[in-house]
């Protein structure tokens, strides 16, 4: 496993392991050295992912996923893999009384993640996009080791048919999957934004992966059934619900513990239509999508309605893309809304932690508002080169009940000392009870082979946890989180 | 829930058994699918329902002329046609069709109705025109009318390019500048795109893409 100090030895290492992987991908001739879909349909990644920087995708990509992964001829042997290398390093990792802990693995090169795919066209109407990831890092034994474990990732199955005639273009399909949005087809869904995948250990903890992303309240390994419809092009609406995952859909939960399962109460409607609009080189998408859910605070206990959290989300998209050999332009921002709403226990409840002055602290609010908005806009030329910069700003109520770090009632310090009645939270801790964190993360990419991206992201932020300055009340500031993060993401 | 599983499950079933028919299949390793369906499920995507692509980086095949059609995907089928543009997106696609679904596929869009029926505008490019309908016979361009024809309907294996995108237009003419290896089909091509200079493409590409 690669995990050394990012000096002249890894340097040589990283050289070496890239030089192999490239020499593996181009070993095959470039119409077999491709995944499933481009084994599929013998097309290059560039037909499906804008300037080939997967997993963006064109208007083509688009219609291939909306027609269920149906085009081409069916694969021998529908399996495919991806694989992350990657090094994170953050600006600051001496504001910690345990950075080995707070940044663990931090400039270091790890293997972060692999993941195994399955699917594609299984009949004229029947196809799967079926993903199943190693995290090497899931979990920390006492000692501080590292174990590694499978799970479910994104799926999606459809059964889909396409009618055209001489004044319609009508494209109806139904997506079996397991995470809200996973069946839509635009880049700014909230399944699909943020796309290298994010490590395990907490040196990446604020890589732009890490940072405010669109989401639902119903996060994954649900399972949902939605129905779409895309017309002439041009309007695409889907419709359906999410519920807790059980029996036949019960693979889409495979390897996941039940800590990290959303339990939902009853079925949690989901709604997305979309505006499409085509002309010359150029694609434009305006969107908006909703979902309420009620989701069981605590995963193993399903039995007290009184315990459940109640999510409305919505959101606006919107995504343009120019594509015009050799130039890939991507323009995309997304504004969301979550109104949630607490349980009761959770609910008016004193916080443990005081004012400077000793004084309590105001109870915990029942209910939160949370606001995103993000914007990225991408270039890439001749599926090569490429760049990118991001904008992000989430904002919300304040509620004590948020508050992570603070003044201990019995020493009147703020302290990380378990023996405190009031331990606070280093490094990620929150002082003010307020989510504002606002940045942007630059990146640069490279594609050498087609399966190939090697990137880039530097991550700057001015605020974190509500501040600029001592967000933690251990005297960290926002842009002591900036990060640099290296990867190579590898498909074959 | 139940029922819904036990729907789909039989549907899987039926499919598997060959119940399906082929009339609206996005297969492309199947000989049955004629090329009408062909085109209209999966040609479509890029080239638009009827040949008429909304995108300058396809090019339209509405009303294109069938034998060029019918040569090009041979071409593309056999991996002889090398420019980025075909084999990044048509390779993959054309690999596994059949003569008889080339033919059909080439008679489909040769019956569709081009994009307009406009005459030629003067206006749009003078100098593009009067390269198209005269050449220049000092550098030893022909006239591009001579074998494309006066409106630029083409002939047999000869193209269309009346009303064809203006970025399609530029893409081809340098593929063809460079050489003939990419696209062994334009030998005849190659030498006279040679002549021409970016200028010459770019009033061209003007004049023609508003035929």
């Amino acid at each position: 496993m690669l995990d050394l100090p990012m000096k002249a030895s890894q340097a040589r290492r990283v050289l070496g392991v890239g030089l192999l992987i490239a020499w593996l991908a181009g070993w095959q001739s470039p119409a077999s050295a491709i995944p499933i879909f481009n084994r599929q349909t013998g097309q290059n990644c560039q037909a499906c992912h804008a300037g080939g920087q997967f997993p963006e995708l064109t208007p083509y990509g688009r219609m291939f996923k909306l027609t269920g992964y149906t085009i081409g001829s069916r694969t021998q042997i529908p399996l495919a893999m991806m694989a992350l290398a990657s090094r994170s390093s953050v600006r600051d990792t001496g504001k910690s009384d345990d950075p080995a802990a707070d940044f663990s693995k931090n400039g270091k090169l790890i293997f972060a993640s692999a993941s195994l795919f399955a699917g594609g066209r299984i009949t004229d109407n029947l196809g799967a996009f079926v993903q199943y990831t190693y995290d090497p890092y899931a979990s920390q034994d006492a000692s501080g080791k590292y174990h590694g474990h499978a799970a479910a990732d994104n799926m999606d199955l459809r059964f889909v048919d396409r009618f055209v005639g001489s004044s319609h273009d009508v494209i109806v399909g139904a997506s079996a999957n397991n995470n809200p949005s996973v069946a839509d087809p635009w880049n700014t869904a909230a399944a699909w934004m943020q796309y290298v995948p994010v490590p395990s250990p907490s040196s990446s903890q604020f890589i732009d992966g890490a940072t405010p992303y669109p989401g639902f309240g119903t996060g994954g390994n649900t399972s949902g059934l939605t129905a779409y419809a895309f017309i002439d092009q041009t309007l695409y609406v889907e419709a359906g619900a999410y519920r807790s995952t059980h029996g036949v859909l019960a693979f889409m939960k495979l390897g996941q513990p039940t800590s990290a399962l959303t339990r939902v109460q009853g079925n949690a409607p989901y709604l997305r239509a979309a505006y499409n609009l085509a002309f010359g080189a150029s694609s434009l998408m305006i969107g908006a999508s909703t979902m309420s859910s009620r989701v069981y605070d605590d995963p193993a206990d399903t039995g007290d309605p009184a315990t459940l959290h109640r999510y409305r989300d919505s959101s606006i998209d919107a995504q343009y893309q120019w594509l015009l050999d050799p130039h890939a332009l991507t323009l995309q921002a997304v504004a969301t809304r979550q109104f949630h709403r607490y349980p009761d226990f959770l609910a008016g409840q004193q916080p443990a932690f005081v004012d400077a002055q000793g004084n309590l602290l105001a109870p915990s609010s029942a209910s939160d508002v949370l606001r995103l908005v993000r914007a990225k806009a991408t270039y890439t030329w001749r599926a090569t080169y490429g760049g990118g910069l991001s904008y992000f700003d989430l904002s919300g109520t304040t509620n004590s009940l948020n508050q992570t770090s603070g003044y201990d009632p019995l020493t009147g310090a703020i302290t990380s000392s378990p023996a405190a009645a009031a331990p606070s939270t280093r490094v990620n801790g929150n002082v003010t009870g307020n989510p504002r964190t606002t940045g942007e993360t630059f990146e640069a990419y490279w594609l050498p082979l087609q399966n190939l991206r090697i990137g880039a992201q530097y991550t700057a932020y001015q605020r974190y946890n509500g501040s600029a300055r001592n967000y933690d009340g251990f005297g960290r500031n926002a842009a002591d989180n900036d990060s640099l993060f290296v990867y190579a993401w590898f498909s074959y | 829930m139940r029922s819904l599983v036990s729907t789909v499950a039989l549907l899987v079933v039926a499919q598997f058994a060959g119940c399906a028919d082929t009339s609206r299949s996005r297969s492309l390793g199947d000989p049955r699918v004629a090329g009408q369906v062909m085109a209209e499920q999966v040609c479509s995507n890029c080239h638009g329902q009827r040949g008429l692509s909304r995108s300058e980086n396809f090019p339209h095949l509405a009303a294109q002329q069938a034998d060029y059609i019918d040569g090009q995907l041979r071409s593309l089928r056999d991996k002889h046609r090398a420019d980025p543009a075909g084999s990044v997106y048509m390779w993959g696609i054309a690999r596994d069709l059949t003569d008889a679904q080339i033919a059909q596929l080439a008679a489909y869009y040769a019956a569709q109705p081009a994009a307009a029926a406009s005459p030629p505008s003067r206006d749009a490019s003078p100098a593009g025109r009067r390269l198209f309908m005269d050449g220049s016979a000092d550098r030893g361009v022909p006239a591009c009318a001579g074998c494309h024809g006066p409106n630029g309907e083409g002939n047999g294996s000869i193209p269309r390019l009346a009303d064809q995108h203006r970025a399609y237009l530029l893409r081809q003419l340098d593929v063809l500048r460079k050489g003939p290896d990419n696209r062994p089909m334009g030998t005849v091509m190659s030498p006279v795109a040679h002549q021409l200079n970016d200028d010459d493409m770019r009033v061209l590409a003007d004049y023609i893409s508003s035929m």
